[in-house]
């Protein structure tokens, strides 16, 4: 098996243990000096860390902020129809279920496009997340984004920003973690949003480029309002004939001034690439465009295409999460799913076919992901002691009683793409009836993003040290990647 | 230190312990070799240290194995393997070292052991693996001193290098043979100083008056004048101190009421230069809920990991904070790295605990309650009998005692670090290991306990200094394996707070209104000494006087009418109603609140103008049925006339009726009548709190706001303001692409430079009317950007840019050219 791994990025391939351990001994000393996060290249045992071969070059995470109930999108149940006085507790599903192109596999109703995909996908319906008492979306979100439940001693990095420290760009002038669609000033919770949208301890050199709008991604690209591309260039010609001349160059230390001209240089260079196109969502032709265009998220999902096409690495898309908004339907949850679906299901079933025709799915993760899954009843899970927070009634007088208005964190589902998983594939399974919590091969975030990390090359055990402490990709280093999902 | 110097430490160490034995040897006849006997020294810890010591020695524990004592020797690490196995053979120590399977064999790589080498281990474990009794292959490993020492001053190395600091620092060299550094000119100093007392660029005038000053002294002078800056050098350290002890003005866990801000009382004790101790026995102690935050830490809602809930928060900030030790690994298990222990944790946990506390191993609890503990018992400890409120009386008298020297040098060290861009410690939070001068560490932690823990002397020490005018090193590459030298102080970028605030003085795009919920200025300034005792009355309507008082939901509207003459220099106002007041100054509404005990400082500057002036103000009264109702106004107006006065008083109007949204009252039925003067409680609890409004009203005038006092917005993150969910000491010493293109396209930065092209190009449309030479405007934007004049170089450069006439656009360029350069974002 030993032909599957290839020695860690950056490293010669010649090197032998004694190296590592070298390296170790001195990377940890260097840590100490420079209170940096410094990786090292074997556990304390002195293994070496072994990366396995990257199934994929890019990863899309298609994110469904605000709990996305499994049993009214990819693994729907027992559907019952609203009736006023119907029992809530009779009602586990509140769409019907249809046929995808893969027999047995249904989904349910709203996602034809999607149906229309699973073949190419692998989809998960046994993902579980841990009980963290009373529930907190944001806190799930960050330990789905990051590994770790917080608070945690450290600044914990969100996963784009591991996949852009460990792997880097795949093309230099496209930063390699790119967040869109989510804002993160003037909506609830945003504290806590920032608080894992973030590079943490690596430095905001490995921090998202964030792009809640997709129509104004390219204003990021661009010289600021109202400034002519000449007139951009003249001053960054004018910068460097006053770095040149400087009279007090040699005073400053070579590293400081050299890092920062590179980064100006650097950031000039990706404002006057050809690269920047891809972020000009308005350069696509009208035809495709139109079929993206389902809103926001639809636009996000043709930003992300065009961006991966372009070269990076990790982007992440988002129905944006704002409480009580969008997927956190705590009320009148059939009716905004109708919204939901429409939103998602032509645009991500596209963005697959896309990728598909290009030839890049092969080298491209995509998954589709949500913090939990939603009940009618249940909050939280079994044995749980969150508080309930919807409008509880125990029959359906009108229609805002009717859809899944709980979180629950027993059983949700995962979309996979491209990326080296198995397609037209069924992992995992929910319990008929509720509680319906995951029964068969539950999937963790832990293992979860070991599996992710694997696809992409990157050991689990991928590890820094940070303030004395090993800090692992996933949590401890414990994350076993799950096999059984790869072709 | 670098593993070399470990090794010859260890070796120097070895050669007397085995001076020592060599007398034993001689005397011991020739016989079996008894275990007592066996040369440890000479036979076994050369092969150790050899063949193993590289990963299983000092902080080495591969596998969790370390030989530093014998007892880790023998206990075999993680896997709990017998190392002294019969027979012996079977030792996993042996078993490895015989091993020829790659992925077990010890050494893993490079030289086996010998036949030789192996056959002595093998006595030596058969022997049951006698030790050199204290012997420790760690044993070197730096524990700083907890007692604070007065080291001895160095003769100083010339005349006029007799500053303490420097006569330590010219020993050191002398030691080292490294050559005494250049000083710095003036203007470069004092850019230098401003930077880091106040955080701000000093102005051209500013520099010049310094420049061309030939008083001797005149260092000293400059160093004092700004940290008597007070709110300036306040609104400076505010940024450390508040990534210091994680505060900030919005973040995680305040939406859930999870958190709390310690802002007014930080702000407080920086205006007022509170002791650094009594600061910290107020933090671990509160003795109200102002400073309770700090220790509350962040509650998340829901459950969480063993190792953050509240009270491990505690003990790991105040470790962290107020004596650099790390106890985030400790609070999980003991640490691998240093001396410090689960039970160390949990102990200063408990201290904060208010329910029994079990001790959890790696989030799982091992059956063990915590007791209330202190990590110096030689110091003495707490009485875990006592009360919460007690135990923490005694945390905060133990961590101030005068014999915690470790106390002490933390904070000197930090200080030092913010000043001289390298700690004497470095990083700052890394207390436990050893500094690369001791007696100047030591002597700054002595000088600031006996200069009564003043934060301010401790900065004028260090900043007096030659060494702290000596020209930054160079460094040539990023932080090196190397030991660090001194070889000058280090040129720190600016942090993102003094980054926008110099961006601000440059464009005056500073924001009008601040974040902190902190009233801004010092208490009781004796610059305004003009404010004196309150004058106002609290008036109200005739109805004041009504049995009961006011009807509730009574409004009354109130007005002055008042003449300024000349030119507002500064001014101040103050407001509260019980219950509720809308205000207006010349129909522009200045503010309302709805709190009774509120007051609400204006300033009326703004609003004022030459000759006659009205207030008017909206008067409503609360409750359910009649109870006490006032409204009190105090303004204080200097001109360069002097100081005038307007305050509530029987000789306001008042009428019934509902102002528009000018405050104009119109119609037939308005009457308005001489207002009454009301009696109530509120000059009692009030008085006091508006004469201190209003005197730090005076202070803070038309100062710009400071970037330390906004919340953290994109561009400041960007720039490396942290996420204040956890203490954080280190600021990224980089500017990385990403915060590269936040400045080259980011809007915010955009539209203030923008806002101060037009600022400068107006200046130079005045030049012009004045006849004077336009250039002369850029010349003096570089003064005041960079405290210097541009170069010919730079001028060709700037003449190529703006061609014959000068744009506003171009000075939004030139503007943005110059606070990109590394001269510029570098304090140096």
């Amino acid at each position: 098996m030993l032909s599957h791994f290839e020695p860690e990025h950056g490293a010669p391939k010649g090197e032998v243990r004694r190296d590592f351990l070298k390296k170790l001994a001195a990377a940890s000393a260097a840590a100490w000096m420079a209170s940096e996060p410094t990786r090292l290249f074997a556990l304390p045992d002195g293994a070496k860390i072994l990366n396995p071969q990257a199934k994929a070059d890019s990863i899309i995470v298609l994110w469904m902020g605000g709990g996305m109930g499994a049993p009214d999108t990819f693994d729907p149940k027992r559907y019952e129809p609203f009736e006023v006085g119907k029992e809530v507790a009779s009602v586990l599903s509140t769409f019907p279920a249809i046929q995808t192109n893969v027999d047995p596999i249904q989904i349910s109703q709203g996602l034809e496009n999607i149906a229309q995909v699973m073949d190419r996908a692998t989809l998960v319906r046994s993902h579980v997340q841990p009980d963290l008492g009373s529930i907190l979306h944001s806190r799930h979100q960050y330990h789905w984004h990051t590994g770790y439940v917080p608070p945690q001693t450290v600044a914990c990095p969100h996963i784009g920003s591991w996949i852009a420290r460990v792997l880097g760009p795949n093309n230099p002038v496209i930063p390699p973690f790119i967040n869109i669609g989510q804002r993160l000033e003037g909506v609830g919770e945003q504290e806590e949003l920032k608080a894992f949208t973030t590079a943490g301890f690596f430095g905001s050199e490995y921090g998202p480029m964030n792009l809640p709008y997709p129509e104004e991604a390219a204003v990021s690209v661009r010289p600021p309002k109202g400034m002519e591309l000449s007139r951009f260039q003249n001053r960054h010609k004018f910068f460097k004939k006053l770095v040149d001349s400087n009279p007090n160059r040699d005073q400053m230390s070579d590293f400081q001034r050299d890092s920062m001209i590179r980064s100006i240089d650097g950031a000039y260079r990706l404002l006057e690439s050809k690269e920047r196109d891809a972020f000009d969502i308005s350069l696509e032709p009208k035809e495709s465009y139109d079929k993206y265009d389902t809103g926001r998220f639809g636009r996000g999902c043709l930003l992300a295409r065009r961006l991966v096409e372009a070269g990076a690495r990790y982007v992440e898309v988002t129905t944006e999460y704002v409480p009580f908004l969008h997927w956190d339907t705590h009320a009148d949850g059939h009716t905004t799913l109708e919204r939901m679906k429409k939103e998602i299901d032509r645009p991500i079933a596209q963005l697959i076919l896309d990728l598909e025709a290009s030839g890049l799915l092969n080298r491209t993760l995509v998954i589709l992901a949500s913090e939990f899954s939603r009940d009618m009843l249940m909050e939280g899970q079994p044995g749980s002691d969150a508080a309930d927070q919807a409008e509880k009634v125990d029959r359906l007088m009108e229609m805002k009683h009717y859809g899944l208005h709980r979180h629950f964190t027993g059983g949700s589902s995962i979309v996979m793409w491209g990326g080296g998983v198995k397609k037209g594939f069924l992992y995992g399974k929910t319990a008929p009836e509720r509680p319906c919590i995951a029964i068969e091969n539950p999937l963790n975030v832990t293992d979860l993003h070991a599996t992710l990390m694997h696809a992409m090359g990157i050991s689990p055990k991928t590890v820094f040290e940070i303030e004395q402490r090993p800090f692992y990709v996933t949590e401890d280093g414990k994350g076993q990647p799950r096999m059984e999902l790869f072709a | 230190m670098p593993i070399s110097t470990k090794i010859h430490q260890r070796v120097r160490q070895l050669h007397i312990r085995q001076a020592l034995l060599w007398l034993f040897a001689v005397t011991t006849l020739h016989a079996p070799v008894l275990a007592q006997e066996f040369d440890f020294a000479h036979r076994i810890v050369p092969i150790l240290q050899k063949k193993c010591g590289e990963c299983h020695a000092g902080k080495e524990k591969q596998g969790g194995y370390s030989i530093n004592t014998r007892e880790s020797t023998i206990e075999g690490g993680d896997s709990e393997k017998k190392i002294l196995a019969k027979p012996i053979e079977e030792s996993e120590l042996i078993r490895r070292i015989l091993s020829d399977n790659p992925d077990e064999q010890m050494p893993p790589e490079g030289e086996r052991l010998s036949k030789e080498e192996v056959a002595t281990l093998k006595e030596w474990l058969s022997l049951g693996a006698p030790w050199e009794p204290g012997y420790s292959f760690g044993a070197e490993e730096y524990a700083p001193p907890l007692k604070p020492r007065r080291p001895n001053l160095p003769p100083a190395s010339d005349p006029t290098r007799t500053h303490p600091i420097d006569r330590f620092l010219d020993s050191y060299r002398a030691d080292l043979k490294l050559p005494i550094l250049p000083t710095i000119d003036d203007a470069a100093f004092v850019r230098r100083v401003y930077l880091d007392i106040i955080g701000l660029l000093p102005t051209p005038s500013e520099v010049t008056n310094y420049v061309k000053n030939p008083e001797p002294d005149k260092r000293e002078k400059l160093v004092r004048e700004l940290l008597n800056r007070n709110m300036d050098y306040a609104e400076h350290w505010l940024t450390f101190w508040n990534d210091l002890l994680r505060n900030d003005y919005s973040g995680t866990g305040f939406i859930t009421g999870g958190r709390r801000q310690i802002s007014g009382w930080l702000y407080n004790a920086l205006v007022t230069n509170q002791p650094y101790d009594s600061m910290v026995r107020e933090l671990i102690a509160p003795p109200t809920e102002e400073s309770a935050g700090f220790g509350m830490g962040i509650r998340w809602r829901g459950t969480v990991s063993a190792g953050q809930t509240v009270e491990i928060q505690f003990a790991q900030n105040l470790g962290q904070s107020f004596l650099g030790i790390n106890l985030k690994c400790a609070s999980c298990h003991d640490s691998f790295t240093d001396r410090w222990k689960l039970t160390d944790s949990y102990g200063l946990a408990a201290i904060y605990a208010n329910e029994t506390l079990q001790i959890h191993r790696c989030d799982k609890p091992i059956g063990k309650e915590a007791k209330a503990a202190w990590l110096f018992p030689e110091l003495g400890n707490i009485d875990a009998a006592l009360p919460q409120k007690e135990r923490l009386k005694q945390l905060a008298d133990l961590m101030t005692h005068p014999d915690n020297g470790r106390f002490t040098r933390t904070m000197a060290n930090r200080v030092w670090h913010r000043l001289m861009g390298h700690g004497i410690v470095h990083p700052t939070d890394a207390m436990e290991t050893k500094p690369w001068n001791e007696d100047l560490l030591d002597f700054l932690g002595i000088e600031f306990s006996e200069r009564k823990y003043d934060l301010k002397e401790l900065i004028f020490l260090i900043a007096t200094s030659d060494a702290y005018r000596t020209q930054v090193e160079r460094i040539q590459e990023r932080e090196s394996q190397v030991e660090y030298r001194y070889a000058g102080p280090q040129a720190k970028r600016m942090t993102a707070e003094q980054f926008v605030d110099a961006v601000w003085q440059l464009t005056g795009a500073a924001p009008k209104a601040i974040d902190a919920p902190v009233s801004r200025g010092l208490p009781n300034d004796p610059a305004n000494k003009e404010v004196g005792a309150l004058q106002g009355n609290w008036i109200w309507a005739e109805s004041a006087t009504q049995p009961g008082g006011p009807a509730a939901g009574e409004k009354v509207v109130f007005r002055k009418k008042f003449s300024i003459q000349g030119e507002v220099t500064r001014s101040s106002g103050v407001i509260t109603c019980d219950n509720s007041y809308i205000l207006w100054i010349n129909g522009n509404k200045v503010g309302e609140d709805g709190n009774w005990e509120n007051i609400e400082l204006f300033e009326p500057s703004k609003f004022l103008v030459q000759g006659e002036n009205e207030i008017v103000a909206l008067g409503g009264n609360g409750g359910n049925g009649p109870n006490p109702a006032a409204l009190y106004i105090e303004m204080l107006v200097e001109t360069e006339k002097g100081i005038s006065r307007v305050a509530t008083s029987t000789e306001w109007e008042v009428a019934t009726g509902t102002p528009d949204n000018q405050g104009k009252l119109s119609g037939d039925q308005v009457k308005w009548r001489p207002a009454t003067e009301a009696a109530g409680p509120w000059g009692g609890r009030l008085n006091g709190e508006l004469q201190q409004s209003l005197s730090r009203g005076l202070s803070v005038g038309n100062k710009m706001a400071r970037a330390s006092l906004m919340k953290g917005d994109f561009l400041m993150r960007s720039l490396g303001r942290p996420n204040r969910d956890q203490v954080v000491t280190v600021r990224p010493t980089e500017l990385t692409q990403l915060e590269a293109m936040d400045l080259s396209n980011g809007q915010t930065l955009a539209d203030w430079l923008k806002q101060g092209g037009v600022l400068w190009h107006s200046l130079v449309q005045k030049a012009k009317a004045d006849g004077k030479d336009e250039k002369q405007v850029i010349g003096q934007l570089y003064l005041q950007a960079l405290c210097r004049l541009p170069t010919d170089a730079e001028w060709a450069a700037i003449d190529e840019l703006v061609g014959q006439e000068i744009e506003a656009v171009e000075m939004e360029d030139i503007l943005w050219a110059i606070v990109m350069l590394p001269e510029f974002q570098y304090v140096r």
